[in-house]
């Protein structure tokens, strides 16, 4: 393996180009028209137009993908996560075209995206799944007994889905019907399947998920990662380790997540998703059959690097992390900088970049996919950037967030950095007293607040703005005795008119 | 020059003197400067600095963003405010209401139609931007009075899509 077309964009192309070029080998990028400049264009050794700025036109298109593979030379394909990286097809594709793709088989990601199927396989193998339907709901009479059946609240998703999308809860019966109608339709248009199940909905629980690595010899597991800090189900912390498992809870679900990748013959890197219970009791969600976006916060834990080891065992080699006991190291969290406005009911912001100041100092990473000047638009994901720190601890994991996250400035398009403040600022948050719902609960975090003195400091601002801008419009005329009389009458005559 | 700075709800009047400001009774320093090579600029007052980026609106109206967080401030002498003060009456109309596209993007359902009765926090419409549906609510009770919009149709934003009374 020498060279790798790496079918993806934004941060997670940079990932891998990175990766890349420390594992020696070249990086051939793909774009869409709005990407032509894009910062992980700028970073490959090579780069192919592959098409129109909708993903159904360039990053959905195997062919295309493909092709590029062939005519760079390319003798791998890195499909990232979103976009194909689930598809099993794509997998296939790649095969038959002769290449490598790095991840597992399509057996395998078959095996897991249709998530109906993956949960009757995971209850055979004994990992513990949630109560619910293993069918896909046909008519909403069926649903209803289904759902009387499991009890309220209950929870509505797409057969194959991810991120939240075609994922809705349903309280009371009469909010059935609708839930199922939209996330049907969201279910369609992001991943070309409307099928929708139902299951029962475990109050209160935490999501913790579990890393999984296999290469040809062994599976094993790395740790787990929380992601409670979800809105709408879309992940935005992530941390490792979880402030809600200890040594031999890990064991448990890490047990059980190696069970679950060994029934599908699992390869490469993958994420078990659970959900954990105040009692400890865990259910199976689902697994995810590629690279995850929160991968960073166990690499840095576990001083693996996960992407490296994805292109190491897709060459066909053993991975590089030592067989035994592996313990977590300090503390690790990320924060999802997106395009999302929270002062705006955490609508998509685009618009150009004017300005990017990246934090550094001690333990502090940023995996960004964008750079100053580049145009963010609305067809893409809203991800930005991951802030990723690490420290000794949880508490002392969060002070640096909270510094690093003071240092960074995105000017031109509105993101979430005011509301990751507040959240590492938050008593709840930092006592780790977390679940899936909390910011449910805690819609004042999406509210930015002054204090007085902070309130005076802009008011100073701008009036000293307003003033500056007032005095360049303004024609000085001093008392004119260094002034020629012709320009000052002139100057008087504009004034009158 | 004296302003009164509106803020976050509050008002605040600042006397600019130079590199001395008048803010609640107290005289203090205070300078803004650009920071070179950025979009940025830097307020130090008394001493403490804090980084901003600033966009004026005209009129003004300015935009002032600082660690993530964006406030609109009204920046008026005190002409115009009074100026302001004595029109503002007549200036606020009673009349239709709209609902317009906070965003770009797609209608992918219209919950309501024309004549409807809808409570304050009601859906009106559905709409997708970078593949999540977002549903917009009404901002108070009232009857729709126009659908602008229907499904499948591509919306610029600020767009009007409901019309309500």
């Amino acid at each position: 393996m020498k060279r790798v077309l790496v079918a993806n964009r934004g941060e997670i192309a940079l990932r891998v180009i990175r990766a890349c070029r420390e594992e020696g080998l070249e990086a051939v990028a793909v774009y869409s028209a709005a990407d032509r400049a894009a910062a992980h264009v700028r970073a490959a050794d090579q780069a192919v137009e592959i098409g129109g700025a909708p993903p159904s036109e360039s990053y959905l298109r195997i062919d295309r993908l493909i092709r590029a593979a062939l005519d760079t030379g390319a003798d791998a394909i890195h499909p990232g996560y979103g976009f194909l990286a689930e598809r099993a097809a794509f997998a296939e594709a790649v095969e038959q075209a002769g290449l490598i793709f790095v991840g597992p088989p399509a057996a395998a990601i078959r095996a897991m995206g249709d998530k109906t199927e993956a949960r009757r396989r995971m209850r055979d193998a004994g990992v513990p799944v949630v109560p619910g339907a293993h069918e896909p709901v046909t008519d909403l009479a069926a649903a209803r007994s289904l759902a009387e059946e499991l009890g309220y609240p209950v929870l509505v998703k797409a057969a194959a889905g991810g991120g939240g999308k075609g994922m809705r809860v349903v309280h009371r019966q009469e909010e059935l019907g609708p839930a199922l109608e939209s996330a049907a339709s969201e279910a369609r248009k992001a991943f070309g399947d409307a099928s929708v199940y139902l299951e029962k909905l475990i109050e209160r629980p935490r999501h913790v998920e579990i890393q999984i690595l296999a290469d040809r010899e062994r599976t094993i597991h790395i740790g787990e990662r929380e992601c409670s800090i979800q809105r709408r189900h879309q992940k935005l912390v992530e941390e490792s380790p979880s402030s809600a498992v200890n040594g031999e809870l890990r064991e448990w679900m890490g047990s059980a997540a190696v069970a679950a990748a060994e029934a599908v013959a699992y390869l490469g890197a993958g994420t078990c998703e659970f959900l954990l219970a105040a009692d400890r009791s865990f259910y199976f969600l689902e697994m995810n059959t590629r690279i995850q976006v929160e991968h960073p916060v166990t690499e840095l834990v576990y001083g693996v690097d996960l992407v490296r080891e994805q292109l190491r065992i897709a060459a066909g080699e053993p991975m590089r992390v030592p067989a035994g006991w592996l313990e977590p190291r300090g503390w690790a969290l990320e924060c999802r900088i997106t395009s999302e406005d929270p002062a705006n009911g955490f609508l998509p912001s685009t618009g150009r970049i004017e300005q990017l100041r990246v934090p550094g100092g001690p333990g502090v990473r940023w995996d960004g996919g964008v750079d100053a000047g580049d145009e963010v638009t609305l067809y893409y994901d809203s991800l930005l950037a991951k802030l990723i720190v690490w420290a000794p601890d949880r508490l002392q994991a969060i002070d640096r967030m909270a510094r690093a996250l003071d240092e960074l400035v995105v000017d031109g398009v509105g993101t979430n950095q005011g509301f990751h403040r507040r959240l590492m600022a938050d008593a709840a948050f930092r006592e780790g007293d977390l679940d899936i719902q909390f910011l449910e609960r805690r819609p004042d975090l999406a509210t930015p607040a002054l204090t007085d003195r902070e309130a005076v400091a802009l008011a100073v601002a701008a009036a000293l703005a307003e003033d500056e801008a007032r005095s360049l419009r303004r024609p000085s005329v001093s008392n004119g005795d260094h002034i020629n009389p012709h320009w000052l009458n002139r100057a008087r005559l504009e004034g009158l008119r | 020059m004296k302003y009164i700075v509106g803020i976050a709800g509050r008002e605040i009047e600042v006397e600019v003197d130079g590199d001395r400001v008048t803010v609640i009774g107290s005289t203090r320093t205070a300078s803004l400067r650009s920071i070179p090579g950025t979009t940025s600029r830097q307020l130090v007052l008394d001493g403490r600095p804090t980084g901003l980026t600033m966009r004026s609106a005209g009129r003004g109206q300015w935009s002032v963003e600082t660690r993530g967080d964006r406030w609109e401030v009204e920046v008026l002498d005190e002409r115009t405010r009074h100026i302001r003060g004595l029109t503002a009456g007549s200036a606020r109309q009673r009349g239709p209401k709209t609902l317009r596209a906070p965003m770009p993007g797609l209608v992918v359902r219209v919950l309501v139609e024309t004549g409807h009765a809808v409570t304050a926090g009601a859906g009106l419409v559905v709409l997708e931007a970078m593949k999540m549906e977002n549903e917009l609510k009404a901002p108070a009770t009232g009857v729709v009075r126009a659908v602008r919009v229907e499904a499948g149709q591509a919306v610029e934003k600020g767009q009007e899509l409901v019309e309500f009374e």
